[in-house]
């Protein structure tokens, strides 16, 4: 190959590197990228060599809302995670709405409160056809739950679970019926010190007759870091 | 294994060793300068390859790392093509969907991980401004991102010369060199070009391939 040809290939990978090719001759050097390697790392070269000026440009920070639509086009609510692995902002942005609407639940139907920390989950099903969102309350020891998809089947009701470490579920009551439910914290759960996991099962009315759960396990969720109150 | 890449190889080949000196050997430590401010490229850049790996395998948290650390600068480079605000944030975003989705291709495809970022913005932007269809997938120009790289010296030898088109600009004239970043930055046609130039679109064409053979017979110097 002769220099001349060296120096055509050379400039017409810059051309294309820029994206000035048009029609015939834009295709033409599309397909050589793709099958001639030589020319491929031309190309490359010049992108890197380009790309150095845009060193000069002052940053702009773009619009927060641009990541919001970003991540909720990228990662749409069909892939459930549970809350305490990572949710994408937006999710959580929903999610921390719920909690707050539940905050605001236990507030305005408690007492004034003593001081105590608030742990939130969302406990998801592995098909993700059911979620809950669950507020710890460790002020007044309970827990409010609100559903926010799916539910007990026909003729059938939820049961709430919880343990500590190494320790078998019990049962933290029953939930009949409605989008929400608060229940009190039996004392061993109000006790736990470390990992809280917390579930959420299908029984039949009156609940589970075995002391565990009977019915289908929709999820659970590990909370960790739960002390005891006082 | 290398050929033709530049005009002269073996030149390039003697100055790389002479740049690595002792270091040769070592292929990993070549991109690794002494230099306070390479070595703060090079720190930079490796926690962007990080990034970029983790991205490959689907981490969500490291990909919103790399859009925190990368995206004033990506919306910069769109900005400028697109000179619309709204525009440039949804060409933007368009990028970062790209890169999630290429990300398992950077490793191959011999850029530096800002040069890629950068590359695959730039050409978002363009493509959004010439219209083009097909926005799904990394289509048009941007094929040489889906193209098998000539091996691994193939991008050492882009890296050896990373830094010098900025000086290299300013020994063209002025108008060249102006009309280079006019195609890149603003993403301008040739038919742009002879416009703001005012020469006929052949005389354009011809200059500014002049202008490219000059930039680069600079940077193999």
């Amino acid at each position: 190959m002769s220099t001349t040809e060296f120096k055509d290939d050379d400039a017409l990978a810059a051309e294309f590197a820029l994206g000035l090719l048009e029609g015939d001759a834009a295709a033409e050097a599309a397909r050589r990228v793709r099958e001639d390697r030589d020319f491929a790392a031309k190309v490359t070269a010049w992108e890197m060599q380009f790309a150095e000026m845009a060193e000069d440009l002052d940053p702009v920070t773009p619009d927060p809302r641009s990541k919001l639509a970003l991540m909720a086009r990228m990662f749409p609510a069909d892939a459930p995670k549970p809350l305490w692995q990572r949710v994408w902002v937006w999710q959580a942005a929903s999610v921390m709405s719920l909690i707050l609407l539940a905050v605001v639940f236990v507030a305005s139907t408690t007492a004034p409160p003593a001081t105590g920390p608030l742990y939130s989950a969302e406990i998801v099903s592995d098909a993700g056809d059911f979620r809950v969102v669950a507020l710890v309350d460790k002020r007044r020891d309970e827990i409010v739950l609100t559903r926010t998809a799916g539910a007990a089947p026909e003729g059938r009701i939820l049961q709430v679970w919880a343990h500590g470490p190494g320790e078998p579920a019990e049962s933290v009551g029953l939930w009949p019926e409605g989008e929400t439910v608060r229940l009190s914290l039996p004392p061993r759960i109000a006790a736990v010190d470390g990992v809280l996991t917390i579930g959420v099962s299908e029984e039949p009315p009156g609940g589970s007759t075995t002391g565990s759960p009977s019915g289908r396990v929709f999820g659970t969720v590990d909370i960790p870091g739960v002390t005891p109150a006082f | 294994m290398l050929r033709n890449i530049f005009n002269d190889p073996l030149d390039l080949r003697k100055r790389d060793h002479e740049r690595a000196g002792q270091r040769r050997g070592c292929a990993s430590c070549l991109s690794v300068d002494s230099t306070t401010k390479d070595a703060m490229v090079t720190r930079a850049q490796s926690e962007l390859n990080s990034h970029l790996a983790q991205v490959a395998l689907g981490n969500r948290a490291a990909f919103e790392a790399l859009y925190d650390a990368t995206s004033a600068k990506l919306l910069a480079v769109c900005l400028r093509v697109l000179k619309e605000r709204a525009a440039a944030e949804d060409a933007m975003q368009e990028a970062y969907v790209k890169i999630w989705k290429n990300a398992h291709r950077f490793e191959v495809t011999g850029h530096s991980p800002m040069s890629w970022l950068i590359t695959i913005a730039r050409n978002t932007a363009v493509d959004k401004l010439r219209a083009r269809k097909d926005h799904d997938d990394l289509a048009d120009h941007e094929g040489s991102l889906r193209a098998p790289m000539a091996g691994p010296e193939a991008a050492l030898i882009a890296k050896s010369e990373a830094g010098r088109i900025m000086a290299c600009l300013q020994e063209l004239e002025a108008d060249r060199a102006a009309a280079i970043r006019g195609a890149y930055l603003d993403g301008e046609s040739y038919q742009a070009l002879s416009d703001r130039f005012k020469v006929p679109l052949n005389t354009m064409r011809t200059w500014l391939r002049r202008g490219l053979m000059a930039l680069r017979e600079c940077m193999t110097r």
